[in-house]
């Protein structure tokens, strides 16, 4: 080792401390370095959510679309299918214009931009099916005893203590 | 590999510093007794502060000062943001630990005479520095908007407009209006992120700047036996290595504190509702305790006397001592008698509830 040509009086013993120290001193402050970046960067907490009351599943007609809102003022399109209920956030992929159900066509539609979605919220025209977009689900279950119909919606409570 | 052989010398070309200067710097020597911890207080206030700079600019991130917000971001800070309960416990616990470490290096310069001729100047700083110390602690609390906080700051700010001639002026300044309110938090809080750390940063870099112009103080003592090639030893690596162990310490301490007494929060702050008991930070316990045993008026323009005497005190012990013959000893025993007096206020403010 050059080192060796250099400072005589490094020892075996003194190198070996001065490392285990400088080691010491980097993975400590390391960690505490890692601890403050963490805490610089917020959490990326799954979006929290909450289960909102949308009515009775009588009070839904078949074929057709109930408005609901979530808590942050969104419309959601919730749709009585024959196969069960499906909910979509009316916010367009596309650039995001509010899309209305239409009963006799049997499609949601985009007026910004002529966008075309079918009842299962895949685009099938204008830009959203050009880009392969769909409106965002949202997940809709309904309690089998009392037929009441439950929207996952997001939550916009403030983080207070 | 075919280096640049003129990247070294445009480098220097770029940055034309004499980078020698910097080993000469790093070498100075400094006397033996440096390895004593007690003479590394100063070195100890500094790695605190930096960990108080690097801690609250971290805070910042997350605190809002607005009276609606304050509290509700400190709550955050402390419960969900990730690691948020120990950079706050950090920051208040190196807070804690740094006005100790004040106390213990003026205690220390004081009675090794170091801030006798040709020092004098270095002390005064150091004093203002205690001041900054002390505000930053004040100002640093109130942040929190908690009840204790917010009154601390409604009984500080009264306690200032007691100030003979700029007490009301200075009292309006200070909370923006004439009562603590919403101007109060934004002056707090720029005072306490912006104002004081330049002010702290400046007197910290003259402080130190004096100590290297000057030298560390020799001193001498009764009867040691230490050889004359081991009266010095240099400031790089050895006296660094003495700081970074401390540092380390330190930090182990801070770690320690700020898991076994992680900083709480109080109840937030409601102007309606005084609470029954309420206290300041320790620091400020003998001043407090004054105020109970005189008056408003007296318990501020004796703090604002002994202060000003404190500041002082090099150059008035050179007028008394050329006048009156004033002996050493004195000296010893008046400053024995100044902080065993802070003392006994803070200890009494602290037991008597």
């Amino acid at each position: 080792m050059m080192n060796e040509s250099i400072t005589h009086t490094v020892t075996r013993r003194d190198l070996l401390a001065s490392v285990a120290m400088a080691a010491g001193l980097i993975i400590s402050y390391g960690v505490l370095g890692i601890q403050g970046l963490m805490f610089l960067l917020p959490e990326r907490l799954r979006p929290r959510t909450r289960r909102l009351f949308a009515g009775q599943l009588d009070g839904y007609r078949a074929g057709g679309v109930q408005v609901f809102f979530d808590l942050s003022g969104n419309e959601i399109l919730i749709r009585r299918a024959p196969a069960g209920l499906t909910a979509f956030d009316s916010t367009c992929p596309h650039l995001g214009c509010r899309v209305h159900w239409e009963e006799d066509q049997q499609r949601f539609f985009c007026p910004c931009h002529r966008g075309v979605f079918n009842p299962d919220g895949v685009g099938i025209s204008g830009p959203p099916a050009a880009a392969g977009q769909s409106l965002a689900a949202v997940p809709v279950e309904v309690d089998e005893k009392s037929g009441v119909v439950y929207i996952e919606v997001k939550d916009i409570r403030k983080r207070r203590a | 590999m075919n280096r640049d052989p003129g990247l070294r010398q445009r480098l220097q070309e770029m940055v034309p510093f004499d980078w020698s200067l910097l080993r000469h710097i790093g070498s100075e020597p400094v006397p033996y007794h440096l390895k004593k911890w007690w003479f590394c207080l100063g070195g100890t206030v500094l790695y605190l502060f930096i960990i108080q700079v690097v801690t609250g600019i971290a805070l910042t991130f997350y605190y809002v000062p607005s009276p609606d917000e304050a509290y509700a971001s400190v709550a955050a800070i402390t419960r969900e943001v990730r690691f948020g309960w120990f950079i706050r416990s950090l920051h208040k616990w190196s807070a804690q630990f740094m006005i100790v470490a004040v106390i213990l290096h003026m205690l220390r310069v004081y009675f090794t005479g170091a801030y006798r001729r040709p020092r004098q100047l270095n002390w005064c700083i150091g004093f203002l520095l205690l001041g900054t110390t002390m505000t930053f602690g004040f100002t640093g609390y109130s942040l929190v908007y908690e009840q204790l906080s917010f009154w601390g700051a409604t009984v500080a700010t009264n306690l200032a407009e007691a100030v003979p001639l700029v007490g009301p002026l200075l009292a309006y300044f200070l909370r923006g209006g004439a009562e603590v309110g919403e101007n109060t938090l934004t002056r707090f809080y720029i005072l306490h992120i912006g104002v004081l750390p330049t002010v702290a940063a400046l007197l910290v870099g003259l402080h130190i700047l004096l100590v290297r112009l000057h030298g560390v103080t020799e001193l001498h003592f009764e009867g040691e036996t230490v050889r004359e090639d081991e009266r010095h030893f240099a400031f790089w690596p050895e006296h660094g290595t003495t700081e970074l162990m401390i540092g380390v310490l330190l930090m182990y301490l801070l770690t320690l504190t700020a898991l076994i007494f992680p900083a709480g929060l109080g109840a937030p702050a409601d102007p309606t509702v005084t609470p029954l008991h309420i206290k300041p930070e320790w620091y400020f316990y003998f001043n407090f305790r004054l105020l109970k045993l005189t008056s408003l008026r007296l318990s501020v323009v004796l703090t604002l006397a002994a202060g000003a005497v404190a500041f002082l005190w090099p150059f008035i012990e050179e007028w008394l001592s050329r006048r009156l013959k004033f002996p050493d000893a004195l000296s010893v025993l008046l400053g024995t008698l100044a902080f065993l007096s802070f003392l006994v206020l803070t200890v009494w403010e602290a037991f008597a509830g």
